[in-house]
C-alpha cells in the first residue's frame, strides 16, 4: 500500500498542472496556428479556442503518449480545421471563394521573416505551411509531426522538403523580379 | 541577393520569434486559471492491444476450460447411474409370453440348447398352431434356401419372406406354413438349421367354434328343407308364399356365409403357421472400458470444448465477412477524411 502511495505521487508529480502547461506552449500554438491561418488575428482566436478545447479534454491527456506540445498541436489542428470547414461551407454559400482570400498581407507575420520568405510563406498552402510550422518553427521530431498530420513519417518528409522547394523556388523567383 | 537555399530558410524560419500578444497570455492564462487543481487526477492507462490480448486471450481460455470442466464434473455423475445406463442397452430383447389360452414352448436356452421341441397336435380336433423358431446360423443365403426347400418338401408354401444381409450380418424372416400333420417334424428340421435362439409356440383350440358353427350350419339346412316343404303346400295365399320365398333366400344366404366361415377355418387349421427368424453371428460388441468419474468428466470436458471450438469456428466464419467489412467501411472512412482535409488545408 505504501508502494503503492509513493507510486501515485511519483506519477502525479510527472504530470504537469494545465496552467503551466498553457503558460509553456502558448507561443508555440499560437505560432503554429498563424502559420495554418496566415492571420494573426485568427490564429489568436483559435489558440484561444484551441486551450478552451485543451482544458475540456485535460484528463485524457497522456504524457506517456506524447509530450504536451504535440497533444496541444493535435488539439490547435483540430481546431483550425473546423475553422476551415467552417468557412470553406461559408464560402460556397456565399459564392465569394476567391473575394475572401487575403488581399494584403500582414507586416511581421511570421515573426520578423525576410518580405521575401513571408511572401513565400503566404503563397504556400496551409498544409505545406503547417508542416513548416511544426518541423522547423517547433522543432518536432519526424515520427511526432507525422503523428500530428496523422501522415506517414515518410509523407512528412516529402511534404516537407516540397514545401521548403516551394518556399525556395518563389523566394528564387521574387528575387529574379 | 544571393539565391536562398533550404538551409537558410530553415535557418530564418528558426530565429523568427512568433509570440502571442499579452491579450492573448491573458485570455489563456484565464482560460487556464479555471483548470481543476489536480488536473489531470486520472491517470490513464494505454490499453495496448497485443499486452490486452495476452491477457484477454488466455482468460477466455481459460473460463472456457473451466466451464467445460465443471459442466464435466457435473454430467459425469456417479458410476451407478452410468451403469443402470449401460444395463439397459445392454439388456436383451423381450421375449413374447404365452396368455391364458396359449401354451408357450421352453426357451431354447432353458431347454439346454437341444432340438426343437413342437408340441404335437391332439387329432381330431381343429387347432390353430403357430410357432416362431429363432435361429442363429452360419451362412444365411444357404440356410435360407434350405427352410425353403424343407417348406417346399413339407407341402407347405411360403406366406412371406424377408431377407437382408450386410458385410458383417444379416438376417431372413421367414413365416411359411406347413401342414399341420407335419409341423412338428419340420420344426425339427427347421431347427437343424443352426442354433436356436429362441422358440415359441402357440397352440389354440378352435374346436368348440368349429361345432358351434356346425350346429349352425345344420339348423340352417333344417330350415331350408322346412321352408322348402311349406312352400309346396297349396293353400299358401301370395303373401304367404312371398314371405316364405324371402325368408328362404335368405337362410339358403347364410348358410353359404357359414359354409365359407367354416371352410376358411378348417383351412387355418390344417397348416400350422411358423415363423422362422434367421440370424448370423451378431457382430461382436465392443464393450468399452468404462472410465472413472474423472475420465467421464474429462471426456465430456474435452466434448464442450470441441463445441465451444465449433461455435468460435462458426461465429469466426459468420463475422469475418462483417468484420472485414466493418474494418474496409472504417478504413475508407479514414482516407476520406484524411484527403478532405488535405484537399481542405491545400485550398487554404
Amino acid at each position: 500500500m505504501r508502494r503503492r502511495r509513493i507510486s501515485d505521487v511519483h506519477v502525479v508529480a510527472e504530470v504537469p498542472s494545465f496552467e503551466s502547461v498553457a503558460e509553456r506552449h502558448l507561443d508555440d500554438v499560437h505560432a503554429y496556428l498563424v502559420y495554418m491561418t496566415r492571420s494573426r488575428e485568427l490564429a489568436e482566436e483559435l489558440t484561444a479556442e484551441t486551450f478552451e478545447r485543451a482544458l475540456r479534454q485535460w484528463r485524457r491527456f497522456d504524457p506517456r503518449r506524447g509530450s504536451a506540445k504535440t497533444w496541444l498541436c493535435r488539439v490547435a489542428r483540430s481546431a483550425a480545421l473546423d475553422h476551415f470547414r467552417a468557412e470553406e461551407r461559408r464560402r460556397r454559400r456565399e459564392r465569394a471563394y476567391a473575394a475572401d482570400l487575403p488581399s494584403e498581407m500582414e507586416d511581421g507575420l511570421f515573426g520578423g521573416l525576410s518580405p521575401q520568405l513571408e511572401r513565400a510563406l503566404v503563397a504556400l498552402s496551409a498544409g505545406e505551411r503547417e508542416v513548416i510550422a511544426l518541423r522547423v518553427l517547433l522543432d518536432l521530431e519526424i515520427d511526432t509531426a507525422a503523428r500530428v498530420l496523422g501522415i506517414s513519417s515518410t509523407a512528412c518528409t516529402t511534404r516537407l522538403s516540397r514545401a521548403l522547394k516551394k518556399l525556395e523556388e518563389r523566394m528564387s523567383a521574387d528575387v529574379a523580379a | 541577393m544571393s539565391q536562398p537555399d533550404h538551409e537558410s530558410i530553415v535557418e530564418e524560419i528558426r530565429s523568427a520569434r512568433i509570440t502571442a500578444s499579452p491579450e492573448l497570455r491573458a485570455r489563456v492564462r484565464a482560460i487556464a486559471a479555471s483548470a481543476p487543481e489536480a488536473a489531470p487526477a486520472r491517470e490513464r492507462r494505454p490499453l495496448p492491444w497485443r499486452r490486452l490480448a495476452l491477457v484477454v486471450v488466455p482468460a477466455a481460455v481459460a473460463v472456457a476450460l473451466a466451464v467445460s470442466l465443471a459442466v464435466g464434473l457435473r454430467d459425469s455423475g456417479s458410476s451407478g447411474s452410468r451403469d443402470a445406463v449401460h444395463g439397459e442397452v445392454a439388456a436383451s430383447p423381450k421375449r413374447s409370453t404365452g396368455t391364458a389360452d396359449t401354451f408357450a414352448a421352453p426357451s431354447a436356452k432353458s431347454a439346454g440348447m437341444g432340438g426343437a421341441t413342437g408340441l404335437p397336435v391332439t387329432p381330431g380336433r381343429a387347432q390353430l398352431y403357430e410357432a416362431e423358431l429363432t435361429l442363429k446360423i452360419g451362412d444365411l443365403s444357404t440356410a435360407t434356401k434350405r427352410a425353403l426347400r424343407l417348406t417346399h418338401d413339407f407341402n407347405g408354401y411360403v406366406r412371406s419372406v424377408e431377407y437382408g444381409s450386410g458385410s458383417e450380418r444379416g438376417s431372413a424372416s421367414l413365416v411359411v406354413r406347413i401342414p399341420v400333420g407335419s409341423v412338428q417334424e419340420a420344426l425339427v428340421k427347421y431347427s437343424a438349421l443352426g442354433q436356436i435362439l429362441d422358440q415359441h409356440v402357440t397352440i389354440r383350440d378352435v374346436q368348440p367354434q368349429v361345432d358351434r358353427r356346425f350346429r349352425q350350419l345344420q339348423a340352417h339346412r333344417d330350415l331350408i328343407a322346412k321352408l322348402q316343404a311349406q312352400l309346396e303346400s297349396p293353400v299358401l295365399t301370395s303373401a304367404e308364399r312371398a314371405q316364405l320365398e324371402a325368408r328362404l333366400v335368405a337362410a339358403r344366404r347364410q348358410l353359404v356365409v357359414l359354409q365359407k366361415q367354416q371352410a376358411a377355418l378348417q383351412r387355418r387349421t390344417s397348416y400350422a403357421t411358423v415363423s422362422l427368424d434367421l440370424r448370423t453371428r451378431d457382430k461382436a460388441v465392443v464393450v468399452p472400458h468404462e472410465p472413472g468419474r474423472i475420465g467421464r468428466a474429462l471426456h465430456r470436458s474435452g466434448e464442450i470444448v470441441a463445441d465451444e471450438a465449433k461455435v468460435l469456428v462458426y461465429a469466426l466464419i459468420v463475422g469475418a465477412p462483417f468484420f472485414v467489412l466493418g474494418a474496409v467501411a472504417l478504413g475508407g472512412l479514414s482516407v476520406r477524411r484524411r484527403r478532405r482535409e488535405e484537399r481542405l488545408l491545400a485550398t487554404s
